[in-house]
Order: C-alpha cells, then sequence, then structure tokens
C-alpha cells in the first residue's frame, strides 16, 4: 500500500516565501498519525540519539577496522553530492532563481541553515583564500565530536565528506577536504580545510608530523606544498 | 512573554508555582497597554520612521546605500520594514528571546554575507533616535532596548 505523506506545512502554506524559518516548530513539521517528521524543504528526516552515532562510528570500526574513517568520509561525499542537487532544487524554488545567479556567501549561508536546524552545529566559512584554492570551515558543536567526546584525534569524518561532496558538485572541480582540528581533540571546535587533494595530502602529512591547525594555515597561506 | 510560559511549564513540574514565578505575568498585564498602545502606534507611523530614518542616515554617509556600483536603498527598505514589524511583535508580546531564536540569528548570516553591518549598525542607531520623536518616553522605553538588541545582533558587533 502506498500512503502519501502530507507535507503541508501550515506556515509555508500562509506564507510560501518566508526565507525565515528555520526554528523548530516552523522548519520541521511532525506528523504524529502518519509518524512523520518532515521539513521545510520536504526532506523525510529522522530523530536519532546519541547511541545512534556511538554505534555507527563504533559499528564501522568493528566491521572495517582503521578503514572506518574512510568509510564514513566516502558516506559524506555521496551525501554532499546528492544535497547539492536537492539544495540546486530548493533554492531556486525559494528564491526564484538560479543559485549560480546568487552571491556565493548567501548561497552557503542558505545551503548550512537547514543542518543547523537539524543539529548538525553552526558554521562560520572562511573564503579569503578561495583564489588561493582552498578555504576553510569552522563548525561549531560537531554532533559527531559532541558525542564522541575527548577522544584525542579527530573524528568528524562524515562533515569532511559532506564539505568535499558538496563543493565538489557547487565548483564542478574536485574538492576533498580534512578536519585540521577537532572538538574530539579537546579544542573548543572543529576545523575543516577544502581544497584540491594536493593540499588535503599535504595538510595531511602535516597533521601527522604533529603540525596543528594554525601551522597548517601558515604554511598553505606561505605557499608550502610537499614537493 | 512566550519564551518565559514555555520555561514557566517546564519548570513547574508536578507542583504549583511560586508568586516569584509567576511575578512575569503580572508585570506583563499591567504594561499590556502600554505594549498594545506603542505596538498600534508603530504601526501607524511605520512609514515616517523608514523615511526619516533614511534621510538622516543619507545625510550621515550616503554610500552607506551603496554597494560598489549598486545603490541597494529599496532591498534596505524591504528589509528594516521587515525586522521593524518583528520587533513590533517583539514588543508587544515582551519576548525578545523569539526575536532572537527566530529571525536575528539567521538575518545576521545574510547581513554578514552582503557585508551590511556597517550599513545595518547605523540603522538600528538612527531608528534608536528617530522613534524617542513619535513615541513617548514609556512607548520609547519598551522600543528601544529591542532596537538596541537589533543593533547589536546584527550591526557591527555581531562579527
Amino acid at each position: 500500500m502506498v500512503t502519501l505523506i502530507n507535507t503541508q506545512n501550515p506556515v509555508k502554506l500562509k506564507y510560501p516565501k518566508k526565507h525565515n524559518h528555520y526554528g523548530f516548530r516552523e522548519f520541521f513539521t511532525f506528523d504524529a498519525d502518519k509518524g512523520t517528521i518532515v521539513d521545510w524543504n520536504e526532506g523525510h528526516n529522522l530523530l536519532t540519539t546519541e547511541d545512534f552515532i556511538i554505534g555507527l562510528v563504533e559499528g564501522l570500526q568493528e566491521e572495517v577496522g582503521d578503514a572506518s574513517a574512510a568509510t564514513m568520509y566516502v558516506i559524506g561525499c555521496e551525501w554532499g553530492q546528492k544535497d547539492a542537487f536537492f539544495f540546486e532544487k530548493w533554492f531556486e524554488k525559494e528564491f526564484d532563481r538560479n543559485m549560480r545567479q546568487a552571491s556565493l556567501l548567501f548561497l552557503l549561508e542558505t545551503w548550512w541553515w537547514p543542518f543547523t536546524s537539524q543539529g548538525w552545529g553552526r558554521w562560520e566559512i572562511d573564503m579569503g583564500d578561495r583564489k588561493q584554492g582552498f578555504m576553510f570551515i569552522n563548525i561549531f558543536d560537531s554532533a559527531v565530536a559532541r558525542t564522541l567526546g575527548d577522544v584525542g584525534k579527530p573524528v568528524c569524518f562524515l562533515y569532511a565528506g559532506l564539505f568535499a561532496g558538496f563543493f565538489t558538485e557547487l565548483v564542478k572541480k574536485q574538492l576533498s577536504c580534512i578536519e585540521i582540528q577537532c572538538y574530539s581533540m579537546g579544542e573548543t571546535y572543529c576545523k575543516f580545510l577544502v581544497g584540491g587533494q594536493d593540499r588535503i595530502d599535504a595538510a595531511a602529512f602535516w597533521m601527522n608530523e604533529g603540525a596543528n591547525a594554525r601551522d597548517i594555515e601558515k604554511r598553505l597561506r606561505s605557499g608550502d606544498l610537499l614537493r | 512573554m512566550l519564551s518565559q510560559l514555555k520555561r514557566l511549564s517546564l519548570e513547574v513540574d508536578g507542583r504549583y508555582a511560586s508568586d516569584a514565578e509567576l511575578q512575569f505575568m503580572s508585570d506583563y498585564v499591567k504594561s499590556f497597554n502600554l505594549r498594545l498602545q506603542t505596538y498600534q502606534k508603530l504601526q501607524e507611523i511605520e512609514s515616517k520612521l523608514i523615511e526619516q530614518t533614511y534621510a538622516k542616515m543619507r545625510s550621515l554617509d550616503p554610500t552607506l546605500f551603496m554597494q560598489g556600483k549598486d545603490d541597494f536603498t529599496s532591498k534596505w527598505k524591504t528589509d528594516t520594514i521587515r525586522t521593524l514589524r518583528y520587533i513590533a511583535v517583539a514588543v508587544l508580546i515582551n519576548d525578545p528571546d523569539t526575536l532572537r531564536e527566530r529571525f536575528l540569528i539567521w538575518f545576521q548570516t545574510v547581513l554578514r554575507s552582503f557585508r551590511a553591518e556597517r550599513t545595518t549598525d547605523v540603522t538600528y542607531q538612527v531608528l534608536q533616535e528617530v522613534v524617542k520623536q513619535d513615541l513617548t518616553p514609556p512607548q520609547a522605553s519598551l522600543v528601544c532596548p529591542i532596537l538596541e538588541l537589533t543593533r547589536r545582533s546584527l550591526g557591527l558587533t555581531s562579527s
């Protein structure tokens, strides 16, 4: 039997062009009878506990060992690529214009807002080095890092994949991402570097050598790359 | 008010609220007439407030409405009217928390992406001076703190 899910958000029905719709009760429509949670952009949502995140991370670790980080990253990449198409559609519908005609920073802020409402944390994007081919993203309150706590190493591979996948689709150029600072390393927030594979490899190498996020930023800005 | 009611309903779980916990309700009831008058007055003088603020800001610095070669006066007007309407509701229901959560935090990211913090900062500074000309001191004392909250959330200090 096919059940049609009523996605009619009462606020959206009344004010379809309302842009500040990210409050909990505005962004999500809870249908207790059907057991569905549908968001403003008609995406279906599931609520999960921190136990779910622990189960996912530890279960994967048990199954594939050290490859679990790469697996999470790849899952994130696919999610980000798919989300870029999903975002393109809802952005065009909401703002009556193609996303390529919008101001880049506004576009990116708009992309991240649903994630903020869904509990993935607030972000801050630093595009000061965009022309040099890389940029930084800070995530405050990462759902994964907050759950796992201080484990002494980066854990937000899902986020890194998400950024890599999304930005690859956005700029139509293969980009990668690495977390260079994590709440789970005892830092106050997580920091990601997005850029071409050569820069990500260099950052990974410097991290292995003991460099922190500030060292990596400095070395990238000075044009230092692995030969 | 709505945020306070929500907090009260969570805190008073299976017990009766104390007089101190109920104080905000009687304060609200006492201030309701003034809040309603202020809300209606803001509605009545909305376009005047916008025009006066615009004129004052232009005389202070005409570049406030320019972004490169583009004049964004009409966008500024639309945004300021919308914000003023949210502020009027916050005054009516005495709920700056909801204003912040449902509007200001989001709008801050939008304005920052257009690098409009300086214009916004001046807007809500000038608006505080302009409203004082048309509102009584008690009415202005309800509106100005919310305008200041808006300035601090959206203006230069927000970065």
